[in-house]
């Protein structure tokens, strides 16, 4: 058997085994969170975690729209008590129930260590009394039959007053005794899936359920009653679902078009079946590395690495196109290889430079390009020409057709007018430059965020925008400091600085605040002399309140409530969410309701000068990380140019030739940023990116350009080829960017325009005799 | 054919029957909806009040006054002036309570107090002369004569149950004498409307 021989049984081999292991090892995530940057501090990061998985993740928000108001009321009764009935929900919400419980015997046996009324004079002779005389009147309410149990064992009504601050303010309207929107028109609920929002596989089953539930309801309602469903939740399974749809769609189109185009171009099968080789090799061995790299590969990474790879379809066509009757592919190959080479190592040092992003989607999507494309490259080089068969010789080129591009290399000047006038345009416009919202690159439609911000609104469940974090080395340490800053709180509240909060400590105050209650509670005689002198003249049966004075005096010894005592309760995950121990340390986040303006209230924060306090706009945190991470790319992309222009310089040995190399791609990077600004969209992070993979094409194309070909047929050759690499690749991010998915249209549209901005740049720098015939 | 025939004529006839009696009722006969008919106000109107609550955790009636009114069609306001000043005003779905004791003004609706709404609709229903609404929340019974009556209200539903057992209003004419609420676990409380109180 010959080397070359062996050399293809090899191969072969590691391509079965390559594509065992790619279908039963890789995963394939499609959570945009693992996406996400991650902060760049311990609480920044702590922080994201929570919040992505924490409480306000979990909510879901309901509403049922599209009848009369006592319909939508009947139904969301019904409805409710269905949701309740599946078990997924911690909490199932629609304003029909009081805060029923199980928790009710937790607050009532510790009412004297929870209640926020106990201090010095609780139980003096004249609060007894002032007490008791509102019993009376409670007794001659109508509700008194609600209230009478309670009154011998509770008569300070301290029951009452824990469960009015627990349930909260800020409720909505009700009508027939559930939650309306303003103006009547739909019926509002609120549940809290057991699941994590960002879990979008477990949301999806949920609210599959959800509408299942719903429909069967409906059965006898009218048609027009219908469900509207919004939370973090419904955002995480849109844009799984998007994603998988899009990645899917999207590559199975960009694929059948460049196999298509290279069909037309060429008129071969063999050729276009060839021109696969390397291109499954290199995505095979991109997700390999992606997974033993990362443990899982994203959808997006693979399904724009896929696309992205489509260039490496450049290097058999390079071969290709130099395949003529007087050599046999390996020689070809051996004699385009040293172009080819710097082309494949200054591209894949511009993807190298995502490696340093930091941010794991461009990281991800850095492997996966480097390991796809020096393997594809490797392909070609060493692999392919085996393949090739003797006989195979593509559709010979008209050798003339390139005097036709001529006058392009006339119109250098135009270049550094294109560069002036985009530049001018990015200036001038009324696009910002840079894309500043986070948000902005959310594959979730502006309809669907529309109607959660007003959802939220009417249901007064604001999304966690604005966070107190307060750390501390033990759980006490952290109770007690949020007992501090409840008392700050408190008038800022009532002045309106900012609308609510929702304190863990009001739920769980802390040790030595329960102690402190306790000691509060006067001693079994005392208590019963005060509570003699309070009920002189008031008419309550003798000996009413012997269960009172039994209540109180075993108050005194009980140990304080901890946060144990919420297990399997509706407040457990509240609690849950409020405060955590993470590594060793304990945070409580106190979630703000509606600040009017934020630089005053992080002024008043900073004014407390409470080191274990800080306040974190997370919208402003994320939105800064963004920026961050975007000036870090560019950063990247700009030593990155730097390093090809090096690599560039020593392999061609010469700094004369950068020019024509380095200037189209220059002026189509200008050019497309001017272009992205002219279509009403800013920079952001994606679009620097994809400037990397526009850098390498040019190269690409510049070098090819650029080199000496003897034959008039050569030329026309190679010119072919580029015009058919090109082509190839703006077909392929062309339809990247009509994808819906933000990070996709922005890398498919600024790779489609670069690479065609690169191709007639270079055109047009190109050699003087390059077009012309003999 | 035949037979079907037979069957139309017999419907006919229960038919004459019903009507028959209709039109007896609303002649002379003493029913229920002859004395709403007698209660119902016509414009607003506001009458003092005396009421007594008897309590198992208490040794003798706490007694309250004030003045009850009621603006048709659905405002119905209660008035305490002694022993402290405290304000009931239900209007449509909702009730607003205020106490000068506590201190405190709330709103809420009468929805959040299932109890509460058959309570209200009670006398709201009464006072509007609603006859359907009454029947809808309660069985009512009515006793005695058009000088000298009783009506019993019954709630049907469940959670009206829960605070109220039943409802025995009783009084002379359109003008009623006396409300009696007992509450299951046997509390009541018995309000007397004062006679010469401008209506």
């Amino acid at each position: 058997m010959s080397r070359g021989h062996g050399i293809a049984m090899l191969w072969v081999l590691l391509m079965a085994a390559g594509m065992w292991l790619a279908a039963t090892q890789v995963a394939v995530h499609s959570e945009l969170a693992d996406l996400l940057p991650e902060g760049t501090t311990a609480t920044q990061r702590l922080l994201l975690n929570q919040v992505r998985s924490g409480l306000a993740g979990r909510l879901l928000l309901l509403a049922v729209e599209g009848g009369a108001p006592d319909e939508l009321a009947q139904a969301s009764r019904e409805f409710s008590e269905r949701l309740r009935a599946t078990g997924h929900f911690t909490l199932v919400e629609n304003g029909a129930q009081d805060v029923r419980f199980r928790e009710g015997d937790l607050i009532f046996e510790s009412r004297y260590l929870l209640s926020p009324t106990i201090g010095r004079d609780a139980f003096s002779r004249d609060s007894l009394r002032r007490a008791l005389e509102q019993r009376l009147d409670d007794l001659r309410s109508p509700l008194a039959p609600l209230v009478k149990a309670t009154i011998p064992a509770d008569p300070t009504g301290e029951f009452f007053a824990i469960l009015s601050a627990w349930s909260g303010d800020d409720r909505p309207e009700k009508h027939r005794g559930v939650w309306v929107s303003k103006d009547r028109s739909k019926a509002l609920l609120l549940v809290e899936t057991k699941a994590a929002g960002f879990d979008a596989d477990a949301q999806a089953t949920i609210h599959q359920e959800i509408r299942q539930i719903f429909d069967s309801l409906l059965a006898a309602r009218p048609p027009s009653v219908h469900l509207l469903m919004t939370g973090a939740g419904v955002f995480a399974v849109e844009a799984k679902q998007t994603i998988e749809k899009e990645v899917w769609r999207l590559s199975t189109a960009a694929a059948a078009l460049v196999l298509l185009f290279l069909f037309a171009s060429y008129r071969s099968i063999t050729l276009v079946l060839l021109s696969l080789i390397p291109l499954t090799a290199g995505v095979m061995a991109g997700m390999l590395a992606v997974q033993g790299w990362f443990g899982f590969i994203h959808g997006i990474t693979l399904g724009f690495g896929i696309t992205l790879l489509g260039v490496v379809d450049d290097y058999p066509i390079h071969l290709f196109s130099h395949l003529s009757s007087r050599g046999s592919a390996p020689a070809v190959m051996h004699e385009i290889w040293p172009t080819m080479r710097i082309g494949v190592l200054t591209t894949a040092i511009g993807f190298a430079a995502l490696l340093f992003a930091g941010f794991p989607a461009l990281t991800q999507l850095g492997v996966f390009a480097v390991i796809g494309i020096l393997t594809a490259a490797a392909v070609t080089r060493w692999v392919l020409p085996l393949f090739v068969p003797d006989w195979f010789l593509p559709r010979p080129i008209s050798p003339a057709w390139p005097s036709r591009l001529e006058p392009l290399t006339r119109m250098k000047p135009v270049i550094p007018a294109v560069i002036v006038l985009a530049c001018a345009t990015l200036l001038w416009s009324h696009t910002p430059l840079w894309e500043a919202e986070l948000a902005g690159l959310s594959p979730v439609s502006e309809a669907k965020r529309q109607l959660d911000r007003q959802m939220r609104e009417e249901l007064g469940a604001p999304d966690v925008r604005d966070l107190l974090v307060i750390e501390g080395q033990t759980d006490e340490n952290v109770l007690q400091y949020a007992e501090a800053v409840e008392v700050k709180l408190k008038p800022l509240r009532d002045s309106g600085v900012i609308g609510g909060y929702d304190l863990v400590t009001n739920y769980l105050p802390s040790r030595r605040t329960q102690q402190d209650r306790q000691s509060h509670l006067p001693e079994q005689s005392v208590l019963m002399h005060n509570l003699d002198q309070a009920l002189k003249g008031l008419p309550f049966t003798p000996g009413l309140f012997r269960p009172f004075l039994a209540a109180v005096e075993s108050a005194r010894r009980q140990p304080p409530l901890e946060r144990k005592a919420f297990q399997d309760t509706a407040f457990e995950a509240r609690l849950a969410s409020l405060m955590f121990e993470h590594r060793g340390s304990w945070t409580a986040v106190v979630p703000l309701r509606r600040i009017e303006d934020r630089r005053q209230f992080a002024d008043i924060v900073a004014g407390w000068n409470v080191a274990a306090v800080t306040y974190v706009d997370l919208k402003q945190e994320s939105n800064g990380l963004m920026r961050a991470y975007r000036d870090r790319t560019f950063v990247i992309v700009v030593c990155g140019l730097l390093v090809i222009s090096i690599v560039l310089a020593i392999g061609l040995r010469s700094f004369n030739q950068l020019g024509p190399i380095l200037s189209p791609i220059l002026g189509a990077s200008a050019v497309v940023a001017a272009v992205v600004n002219l279509s009403g969209e800013s920079l952001s992070l994606f679009h620097i990116a994809t400037f990397l993979l526009v850098i390498g094409l040019g190269l690409d194309y510049a070098l090819f350009f650029n080199r000496p070909e003897g034959t008039e047929e050569g030329r026309s050759r190679t010119l072919y080829g580029l015009l058919v690499c090109s082509t190839t690749t703006m077909l392929v991010f062309g339809v990247l960017a009509g994808s819906s998915i933000p990070v996709l249209h922005a890398i498919g549209m600024t790779a489609a325009v670069g690479s065609f901005c690169c191709l007639l740049f270079a055109g047009i720098m190109a050699k003087k005799g390059l077009y012309a015939s003999a | 054919m035949t037979f079907g025939n037979r069957l139309g004529s017999v419907i006919a006839g229960c038919g004459f029957v019903l009507v028959g009696v209709a039109h007896n009722a609303s002649g002379s006969a003493w029913t229920v909806e002859t004395l709403i008919g007698l209660i119902k106000v016509q414009g607003e109107s506001s009458v003092a009040f005396e009421e007594a609550t008897y309590s198992s955790l208490l040794t003798e009636p706490i007694i309250s006054r004030g003045v009850l009114r009621f603006v048709p069609p659905d405002k119905l306001e209660k008035i305490v002036t002694a022993p402290s000043h405290e304000r009931y005003v239900v209007e449509g779905d909702r009730v607003t309570f205020e106490s000068e004791r506590r201190g405190i003004k709330r709103t809420v609706s009468l929805d959040d107090y299932p109890a509460l709404r058959s309570f209200v609709e009670a006398f709201r229903s009464s006072l509007a002369g609603d006859v359907v609404q009454l029947r809808n929340i309660y069985e009512v019974t009515m006793e005695g004569t058009r000088g000298r009556w009783t009506l019993l209200l019954r709630p049907h539903e469940s959670s009206g149950k829960s605070v109220v057992d039943y409802i025995l209003l009783s009084g002379a004419e359109g003008r009623i004498a006396t409300i009696a609420i007992r509450s299951p676990d046997g509390d009541r409380a018995v309000m007397t409307l004062l006679p010469g109180a401008p209506r």
